[in-house]
């Protein structure tokens, strides 16, 4: 319980961060997809029905900036929720190659679905310009992020599944 | 089990905002009071982050920008003594305008809607969409459709109102087309956002009848004919105008006057314009 409310929090500071920070860092050409990172990981430690806890939760909170068709991100979301969440049998601890491949996976997925569905179907056709010039370097940064971040991210849960065992025990 | 109970959540929630998303294309109305809720909880902490981020950005920004003032300080000094002069050259020109618009009753309309100043609090981080969050709201007296203006030019429309925010669409996202007129000739045309345009600064011109008169360099503003635009707002100078393929009309680039990396502050006219007749446009 205590883990999922540090998770939820790290949702809501990752996604200010992506929308208030990162805009005024006017040097970088791309930046990380934090959100995403924070629902993969999620998902590849805790299993499919975290991931879809996580995946609406982030995703809720794009719908709810943006103005567009809402259960847009949501629908997304979830899905790298649960599918990262099967993967969770890969999941050994300080082992980071599995999560990077993810990393470049989950981003791909979340550029070409934003692609298809606002652009693509617009008529938008130039899909190299879009794969150069957007994709590539949001994936570049996300995985380079994913590289720190993750290993943050599972040293706070490692913490707090000690806290949580260290009680248990202790009550027993 | 526990994996088919997980297959249902699935299938539930897949199917949760499928609906939604198809409800939501056509109305959100109802939408309004959730985003308002979670705009409480929300815009304070994004306005809180975004002056902590402001601050240190600018105290860094400070130090490294203090070599190039004293340069430009010299150059500036030597400005302004031609500014001086100039400035004295233009004041008897103003008067001689004012003159003049009094007589062709040319006074620019725009300068008379009524604005509120607003601080951008929040951007879209990834590179699709270029849409912001601002830190007025309703409770401010704006709402959806409102006119967005910075540095004397037309910055986007307001696509959704909180009580404490709205969100604003640029006229340079993709998806983004404003209704517009050649100030000289008043042949209409359509700007548009366009993606892989947005980074060289540019916008497109569309739509210009054939035998319309616009010149690279005329000005756009907003057309009198738009269904969301007030008329007579400054967008931007065309550019590159050529003849398109269908010989019936042309088409080029838009150079906006309004400066879209780094947007701190915007103005947003809280007159929403009047059409009247559904069917103008």
């Amino acid at each position: 319980m205590r883990r999922a409310l540090v998770n939820l929090a790290l949702i809501l500071v990752a996604f200010t961060i992506q929308n208030c920070v990162f805009p005024l860092i006017p040097v970088l050409v791309s930046t990380p997809n934090l959100l995403l990172i924070l629902t993969f990981s999620f998902g590849f430690m805790d299993g499919r029905r975290m991931g879809m806890l996580y995946g609406v939760l982030a995703g809720l909170m794009l719908d709810l900036f943006y103005s567009g068709p809402f259960g847009f991100y949501t629908l997304f979301y979830v899905y790298v929720g649960y599918i990262n969440g099967i993967c969770t049998k890969y999941f050994y601890e300080d082992y980071v190659t599995v999560p990077l491949l993810l990393s470049v996976a989950n981003e791909l997925a979340y550029n070409l679905y934003v692609y298809v569905f606002r652009f693509l179907i617009r008529g938008r056709l130039d899909f190299m310009y879009y794969f150069r010039e957007l994709m590539v370097p949001e994936t570049i940064f996300t995985v380079v992020t994913t590289l720190f971040l993750y290993r943050l991210l599972l040293f706070i849960n490692r913490k707090l599944k000690d806290y949580e065992s260290g009680r248990d025990t202790t009550l027993v | 089990m526990n994996s088919k109970y997980n297959r249902y959540i699935l299938i539930g929630l897949t199917v949760f905002c499928l609906a939604l998303i198809v409800v939501t294309t056509f109305t959100d109305q109802w939408l309004a009071p959730l985003r308002t809720a979670v705009g409480y909880l929300v815009t304070p902490i994004q306005t809180g982050v975004n002056r902590v981020g402001v601050a240190v950005y600018d105290d860094v920004a400070d130090y490294t920008k203090l070599k190039s003032a004293l340069a430009e300080n010299e150059e500036l000094r030597r400005q302004i003594g031609e500014l001086t002069e100039e400035n004295n050259r233009l004041t008897s020109e103003v008067f001689e305008l004012d003159r003049l618009r009094e007589l062709y009753e040319l006074d620019q309309e725009y300068m008379q809607y009524e604005k509120t100043a607003a601080r951008v609090i929040a951007n879209d981080s990834g590179d699709w969409f270029q849409v912001f969050r601002v830190d007025k709201g309703s409770a401010d007296g704006i709402q959806e459709g409102n006119n967005v203006l910075a540095g004397g030019g037309l910055v986007g429309i307001v696509t959704d109102v909180g009580a404490h925010y709205a969100t604003v669409r640029s006229i340079i996202d993709d998806s983004s087309r404003v209704s517009a007129m050649a100030l000289q000739s008043g042949d209409t045309c359509i700007v548009g956002g366009d993606l892989t345009l947005y980074r060289e600064g540019r916008l497109t011109i569309s739509n210009i009848q054939k035998d319309g008169d616009v010149k690279d360099g005329d000005r756009i503003v907003t057309s009198n004919i738009s269904s969301s635009y007030l008329p007579g707002i400054l967008i931007g100078y065309a550019k590159d105008i050529t003849l398109d393929n269908n010989q019936l009309t042309s088409s080029g680039y838009l150079v906006p006057v309004a400066e879209f990396h780094n947007l701190r502050e915007v103005l947003i006219i809280t007159d929403v314009k009047e059409t009247g007749d559904p069917e103008v446009e």
